[in-house]
């Protein structure tokens, strides 16, 4: 699977007068991403610019030659988010209803969708619960079944924002296999350090700057010695 | 009531018919006043509801309502006009009620969705979208469930600090969360690739 690189040139993020992102320039290449910082430090900010849930207030987002700005529902298409809160994400009544929801709004045929819905469901091991109410999950079930949706619309890179904050040990295992099974790019955005470890890099963002770019240990090192201080 | 997969005939027949048929059927009912004829289409709609494989389990809440609601009726009406009358009246509405289970126990929710937006699709030429209410009626259906818990989360909350009586300590944190899952659920359509344009900070 080719992945699009994604570039940040100079951006400012601004809200209500304060600057939540000051003058971030990057590009991401990689696979395996990851964005730890304290709470209130722009990391979910960074990671909405992505698929242009939020825009720069200055500079510009780039994902591939796509400008988010300019083109931000093809840019959804191939960058899925999977949200901190999957109650909050998912949105029909029905699991299989929620996970063809996306797939609808592709515009895609019938029996696509049903296809596709079908094929994720297996891919996730989650086929079982296709006809239940969305609001008899459990917490870990929500975030597979918040996946999955993502997963259908067959994006090249995935967004999670604190995908496991509200599950258990072993929910977050078993999540955390999955990000590690996925061909897509990931760019995780989390407090959970240990998610990190085989990630190929880790941003730490520290008042709106990137205050440390590199390898999982260094940064993990890093932010740690941040928090001390 | 939401259908859970149904794999009966019922469920193989388009939504439009079924839903057709149900509504030729309860203005039919309206016009009978035999209650031997009543009883038997009592008995037909009976006999749809089990051959349309519909778990008891599914059933079992709705017919107690039902049947707690029938039985308020039955009594006032007995009370107020005559027991034949009674009699007559709640076979009508049962049977008519057991009809429309049957339609709408072995039709998922995005089929009926579907329906909605072809019937509703005149009120284009008012400036009405129809399949942003339908979302919004799927939306409501989705997110009851989620406020109740908000509710209840709130309400436990209020009553460990002393405030489980005060309408107040409840109402503000419960409207504040629900802004929130509005919120988030906004989001959370753009990010799935829902028509609207992203907001800008």
């Amino acid at each position: 699977m080719e992945l699009p690189p994604i570039r940040f040139e100079n951006v400012t993020v601004s809200f209500e007068e304060r600057d939540v992102l000051k003058d971030v320039s990057l590009t991401l290449n990689e696979q395996r991403i990851g964005i730890i910082g304290a709470n209130g430090a722009g990391k979910s900010t960074l990671s909405r610019l992505i698929n242009g849930l939020v825009l720069p207030t200055q500079g510009a987002v780039y994902v591939g030659d796509r400008d988010t700005q300019k083109h931000a529902k093809q840019i959804r298409r191939d960058v899925g988010f999977v949200f901190q809160n999957p109650a909050n994400q998912i949105i029909m009544p029905l699991v299989s209803e929620d996970i063809a929801f996306g797939l609808k709004n592709l515009q895609l045929p019938k029996a696509e969708r049903q296809k596709r819905v079908h094929e994720t469901l297996a891919e996730l091991n989650i086929s079982h619960l296709a006809d239940r109410e969305s609001h008899t999950l459990s917490g870990g079930e929500q975030q597979m079944v918040a996946l999955a949706s993502v997963l259908a619309m067959q994006p090249r890179t995935i967004v999670f924002d604190e995908p496991t904050t509200m599950l258990d040990l072993r929910n977050r295992l078993a999540f955390q296999r999955e990000i590690a099974k996925l061909e897509q790019r990931a760019i995780v955005v989390t407090h959970d350090l240990e998610i990190l470890e085989d990630f190929d890099r880790v941003l730490v963002v520290t008042d709106g700057r990137i205050a440390f770019d590199g390898r999982p240990d260094e940064a993990i090192a890093n932010y740690r010695q941040w928090s001390h201080a | 009531m939401i259908a859970s997969k149904n794999s009966s005939y019922l469920a193989r027949i388009k939504p439009g018919w079924k839903f057709g048929a149900l509504l030729v059927l309860s203005i039919s009912l309206y016009l009978i006043d035999s209650w031997q004829l009543l009883l038997l289409s009592f008995i037909l709609s009976i006999v749809l509801l089990l051959s349309a494989k519909v778990g008891f389990k599914q059933l079992r809440m709705p017919l107690m309502s039902l049947a707690m609601i029938l039985s308020v009726v039955f009594v006032l009406l007995g009370l107020q006009t005559d027991w034949g009358n009674a009699i007559v009246s709640v076979l009508r509405l049962l049977t008519m009620c057991l009809f429309a289970y049957s339609v709408s126990l072995t039709t998922s929710f995005d089929a009926m969705l579907e329906l909605f937006q072809q019937v509703a699709s005149p009120l284009r030429f008012i400036g009405a979208n129809p399949a942003q209410i339908a979302l919004g009626l799927s939306m409501t259906i989705r997110f009851i469930p989620e406020l109740k818990k908000v509710y209840l989360e709130v309400s436990e909350a209020q009553h460990a600090r002393g405030l489980g009586n005060n309408p107040l300590a409840v109402s503000v944190p419960l409207v504040i969360r629900s802004l929130k899952i509005a919120d988030e659920t906004a989001e959370a359509l753009d990010a799935r690739g829902y028509d609207s344009a992203p907001y800008r900070r």
